[in-house]
């Protein structure tokens, strides 16, 4: 027994002390020491950094010069990848490739390195960073792409493009210009003062499950949806801006300077409101579909309602209409003599028939138009409720 | 620990492709062990899925038309043949203790003989009416015009309970004879279960299958993290499917309701294009 239990613990100890300085080579051979490479670069230059965990900064500075540093890097190499040209020129294209040993960034099992890593670049610099699980921070570079799985990534003062995506992490961008690319699956993703740096610039944006929140965006063409989320837009409009919304569950909330001028085409579920603070004038009268076959004696559905006028904030105009017919319950006037109640859930059937008729999902469309209607919204909740409100 | 089964194994499982200790050994597994349970009921749904997408497809008749009626042949042949045996085996027991009286099979040949009598009298009555039979099978659209069918029913379903101790050969006239409000919503529950694509759908669950199939091409697992948020986000994505798509097919000439379809579709495409991406490991793109 006793010849079991020393051997047991002989063992254990035997295996521990093999296992621990193994650790400490492979991860972090040097660790505690900072390791830094810097390069002559061209102010064009296009530099990618790819690693498995870690943290990724990148800042823009006003030299021509690339800057790497980490601290739990165990190797860090700038390799250009633009040969064939003048070796003595500077460089314009650079892979930044980190790992724990050597051996790791000269085989094929590239963007494995757990690291934080740090890099200053040209302010004229396009910069590519994934990263599968750490955050991403960039500032004050021209074109920024950026990939994480699950970190949050935030960019600001990129000046021509921005291409961001995450799985599960959320998208910041704030004081940038050009185009924009930004797709979050469960994150949200939020945007302050963006404008575009070319006429042609597009802002898209998109989220599965995260909502959308965009403040002062005004590139001429910007394009928000998600599957499940509210979507929010703060600012004034660009004129003739094009602006388009989509969703299937959430609100749609669009706050306004008490000025905006824009033509609205809304479809939002009949269920659903489409709220306005500003004063609309109705368009016309989208034709309803053709209703669904029904059986005999089971209720037909309602139609389509039109628009109903009273709900801008101090009433309508004369000669105007306004959408949204639910704004006047909430502030507690009666509904007129005559007018029907409005019906909710499924409507059950009477007498022998078994079976619950289900109301089919109806869609409601509005067009309509605020002042001379210079920009263009385009809203299509499936549903969730239209708001319109004035900053 | 047993192993997991993979994904071509699975496949062959459903396919009915393994061998007999295979099968039993893979459904023994999948009893067991939950991921394998959770990946068998994914492929299960997808194979479905796609049989519904690809039914035109499937419903192509593959073997002709004789070998069809051979193997029907052979299959009714066989029924026949099992049945006769059984037949003959349990008749020679029964007829060996017809014979066999007591007190209480005394009782039990009397009662018989009382239902058996019931039964010819209501037969006659029955006869005498000879338009009835045709008024019920006919349609729902013929009864103002034979107004004793309401009155008539529950004696036909008693005619039921009794038939339903009768031999095998009386059973179909139990369908003749059965209310026709408790066969016609088995008919339209049929044809609710048909899965009908909607124009425009299919390429997008082409699409979507594909995408699948690549993602679960990585032999890598799926990182926790990733599968959670994966998990997470197709069932929004799915849900949105689901209720657009019923909003489309109740609003079948309203675009709009196809188009917020189409958009949660692409969503899903989107979706698994992110976490195709996602799996790919190693390696920067320039």
């Amino acid at each position: 027994m006793k010849l079991l239990v020393v051997s047991a613990v002989a063992g254990l100890l035997f295996s521990l002390a093999g296992s621990t300085p193994a650790k400490t080579l492979k991860s972090d051979p040097a660790a505690g020491q900072k390791i830094e490479r810097s390069m002559p670069v061209s102010p064009q230059l296009t530099v990618t950094l790819c690693v498995a965990s870690g943290r990724l900064t990148v800042r823009a500075w006003e030299k021509n010069e690339l800057r790497v540093r980490s601290t739990n890097a165990g190797y860090v190499e700038l390799r250009r990848i633009d040969k064939g040209k003048d070796p003595s020129a500077p460089a314009w294209r650079i892979d930044v490739m980190v790992g724990q040993t050597v051996s790791q960034i000269n085989s094929k099992l590239d963007c494995q390195a757990l690291a934080d890593v740090d890099m200053d670049v040209p302010a004229t610099a396009t910069v590519q960073v994934q990263t599968r699980d750490g955050d991403i921070s960039i500032a004050g570079v021209a074109s920024a792409y950026a990939g994480s799985q699950n970190g949050n990534i935030a960019i600001e003062r990129a000046s021509k493009v921005v291409e961001a995506g995450s799985v599960g992490g959320s998208i910041s961008l704030r004081d940038s210009s050009g185009r924009v690319n930004l797709n979050s699956a469960g994150g949200i993703v939020e945007v302050t003062n963006v404008k575009p740096s070319a006429i042609d610039d597009t802002f898209e944006v998109g989220t599965v499950s995260g909502d959308i929140q965009l403040d002062r965006v005004s590139n001429p063409k910007v394009n928000a949806k998600t599957v499940n989320g509210n979507v929010t837009m703060t600012g004034p409009l660009a004129r003739s801006g094009h602006y388009a919304f989509t969703n299937m569950t959430g609100d749609v909330i669009l706050a306004l300077p008490h000025d905006a001028s824009f033509q609205l085409m809304a479809k939002v579920s009949e269920k659903r409101d489409i709220v306005s603070d500003f004063i609309l004038k109705y368009l016309e009268v989208p034709a309803p579909p053709a209703a669904p076959a029904v059986k005999p004696g089971t209720p037909a559905p309602e139609p389509i309602a039109e628009p109903k006028p009273g709900v801008a904030v101090g009433g309508p105009k004369k000669g105007e209409v306004t959408a949204g017919p639910k704004k006047t319950e909430a502030k507690g006037q009666p509904p007129q003599k005559g007018q029907a109640p409005q019906k909710t859930g499924p409507i059950m059937m009477p007498g022998p028939m078994e079976r619950t008729v289900i109301v089919p999902h109806v869609l409601r469309r509005v067009s309509a138009v605020c002042g001379s209607g210079d920009a263009m919204i385009s809203v299509a909740s499936f549903g969730g409720t239209v708001r319109l409100k004035k900053m | 620990m047993i192993r997991c089964l993979d994904e071509a194994t699975l496949q062959c499982y459903f396919d009915g492709e393994l061998s007999p200790r295979l099968m039993e050994s893979a459904a023994a597994h999948l009893a067991s062990c939950a991921t394998c349970a959770a990946a068998a009921r994914e492929l299960a749904e997808e194979t479905a899925l796609l049989t519904s997408a690809l039914e035109a497809e499937f419903e192509v008749a593959v073997p002709t038309a004789a070998l069809r009626e051979r193997i029907d042949a052979a299959v009714l042949g066989e029924r026949v043949a099992s049945a006769g045996r059984v037949e003959k085996t349990s008749l020679f027991a029964s007829f060996a203790n017809v014979f066999s009286f007591n007190s209480q099979r005394t009782l039990g040949y009397a009662s018989l003989m009382v239902v058996l009598a019931f039964a010819t009298i209501f037969g006659i009555v029955k006869l005498r009416q000879p338009d009835l039979q045709p008024a019920i099978t006919d349609s729902q659209a013929s009864v103002p015009a034979t107004p004793p069918k309401s009155i008539s029913t529950p004696d036909i379903s008693n005619r039921v309970e009794v038939a339903d101790a009768a031999p095998p050969s009386v059973a179909p006239i139990r369908v003749k004879y059965s209310p026709s409000r408790s066969v016609t919503p088995k008919v339209v529950s049929v044809k609710a279960n048909q899965v009908e694509l909607l124009p425009g759908e299919r390429s997008y669950l082409q699409a979507i299958a594909r995408l699948d199939t690549t993602i679960k091409a990585n032999k890598n697992a799926m990182r926790p993290s990733l599968q959670v948020e994966y998990e997470k986000n197709l069932a929004f994505v799915d849900r949105a499917i689901a209720a657009t798509r019923t909003a489309a097919k109740s609003n079948p000439n309203d675009p709009d309701a196809a188009d917020f379809m189409f958009a949660a579709y692409q969503s899903k495409v989107d979706l698994l294009n992110t976490i195709a991406d996602a799996r790919l490991t190693g390696g920067r793109s320039h």
